[in-house]
């Protein structure tokens, strides 16, 4: 068979229009919300130390500053998401863990917040206890869907929400739950370019990639390790980690740390 | 007579140094002084996840790493009742503290320790705290560039906390209510090595380079506990 000029274009076309004709938004049996996140690329690990000179400091000081700040700045490495996904759209709630485990194991629950404490994310839940539950949410779909925690780049990645640098503390404050004694209610906050919230602020979220023990995640994850990644910061966060190139780990003080998840593109 | 004389001064100069490189009668120690068994690093405070914690001739030694990341270098045991004994040698320009009753995240009742500054007072770290403490007469007894030794004893769920620094009594508070979240009644002892810097100044300025300055730390060491009931 001869390929005409038109056919070749339109093979090429074929998986952009399959991307694209997916719908952005999707909204499961249980109520969970979710947003397709298109695939791309981004800078992980990129290490620029600010040196912040005050009139209290030596010139010979801030010499010497410098002078670390450049030995131990990094370039980062790129990542390609090279497909699409679906992320949920919110932290997984107190009412949507209920739903699929029967109980909550959150400690702000109840008369514990001041508002609806069932729209509050789930908290108190190891990595093992967020594997179940996504075990519980397949089972539930019966193959309709395939739920599993996001990557850690995936979880970046959709963080970023296509921004290159980190983020400037007046946008952390907009968007994100911290500096504060106890969770809130998600969704509350600014969304992210592609209406993503609280992926900074309110939990710390568990993702699938076990811990290198180092500031920034390694090109290739690891496979086994003693503890999870953990990203996003919690309620009680300052600025300085409540931004996507924290990489933190577990196991935080349980209180503060949940979850969100990926649902596959089929 | 210079002979009693001389007995008088070494029997002084004894007696100042008995202050520190001791650990008193009836408290533990909780540091081995080769080693950082039973204590670990967080990895979820916003201080950083990859401080410079080491031992060096039997004192743990505090630095950033990378530069301008601090961290925590947490117990791993929790206490609720206690009195902490602890030594500290700290160089001027680099903030930090000792934490008590801290959660993993490194929110905490503090006794700060930075000079110049506010040294041996108690402020909340991440916590709204509702009653601070000022060691308003730590100069008097403070030896420069050496060892000071700090004793704590925190009690109660609705804490009350005493310090003294080389035995001297700087204050002694009861608040009003627990602060801590989720309140908590007990937690980790932590010693705190201040952030200075961002991951991009695209984030902001950072901290002033003096809240840590370049290759300065904080040295501990005789660090005890005695738990009470």
């Amino acid at each position: 068979m001869t390929l005409r000029p038109y056919k070749i274009l339109l093979l090429c076309l074929l998986p952009a229009s399959i991307l694209y004709s997916q719908n952005t938004t999707f909204t499961n049996n249980i109520g969970m919300k979710f947003v397709l996140v298109r695939p791309g690329s981004m800078i992980v690990g990129r290490f620029q130390p600010t040196v912040f000179k005050t009139s209290q400091s030596s010139d010979s000081i801030y010499k010497l500053a410098l002078e670390m700040a450049k030995r131990d700045a990094s370039p980062g490495f790129k990542v390609n998401i090279a497909y699409p996904f679906y992320m949920s759209q919110f932290e997984v709630t107190q009412e949507q863990w209920e739903k699929v485990m029967g109980a909550n194991p959150s400690y702000f629950k109840g008369d514990k917040v001041k508002d609806d404490a069932s729209q509050h994310p789930v908290e108190n839940v190891a990595w093992n206890d967020a594997q179940k539950f996504i075990k519980k949410l397949n089972e539930l779909e019966k193959g309709k869907a395939v739920y599993r925690l996001p990557t850690e780049f995936e979880w970046e990645y959709a963080a970023r929400a296509g921004a290159e640098d980190d983020i400037s503390w007046s946008e952390i404050f907009k968007s994100a739950v911290i500096a504060t004694t106890t969770t809130n209610m998600v969704g509350k906050k600014k969304p992210n370019a592609w209406g993503l919230y609280d992926m900074l602020g309110n939990v710390w979220e568990w993702v699938q990639d076990p811990y290198n023990e180092k500031i920034f995640a390694d090109p290739v994850p690891l496979k086994k390790g003693k503890e999870h990644v953990l990203k996003g910061a919690s309620f009680y966060g300052d600025v300085k980690n409540a931004t996507y190139m924290t990489h933190a780990a577990g196991p935080a003080s349980k209180y503060d740390v949940g979850f969100r998840i990926v649902m596959e593109v089929k | 007579m210079k002979i009693v004389f001389l007995f008088f001064i070494v029997g002084f100069v004894i007696n100042v140094n008995a202050q520190t490189g001791k650990i008193p009668e009836g408290f533990r120690s909780i540091f081995n002084g080769k080693n950082l068994k039973g204590w670990h690093i967080s990895r979820s405070t916003h201080q950083g996840t990859t401080p410079d914690f080491h031992v060096e001739d039997g004192v743990i030694v505090a630095k950033e790493r990378p530069y301008g990341q601090g961290g925590l270098l947490m117990t791993d045991r929790h206490y609720k009742d206690f009195e902490l004994y602890i030594e500290v040698k700290i160089d001027s320009f680099a903030n930090g503290g000792i934490f008590l009753r801290s959660n993993e995240g490194g929110a905490a009742y503090q006794v700060e320790l930075v000079l110049p500054g506010a040294t041996g007072d108690l402020i909340g770290e991440r916590i709204p705290l509702s009653k601070t403490a000022k060691a308003k007469d730590r100069e008097k007894v403070w030896k420069a560039h050496d060892w000071n030794s700090f004793r704590i004893r925190m009690v109660a769920d609705t804490p009350h906390v005493t310090l003294w620094i080389n035995d001297v009594q700087m204050w002694d508070i009861t608040e009003p209510k627990n602060d801590m979240i989720a309140d908590a009644a007990e937690g980790m002892i932590a010693l705190q090595c201040h952030w200075t810097a961002l991951y991009s100044p695209a984030a902001g300025n950072g901290m002033p380079l003096l809240m840590w300055h370049p290759g300065a730390a904080h040295r501990y060491r005789n660090i005890a506990i005695k738990e009470l009931k």
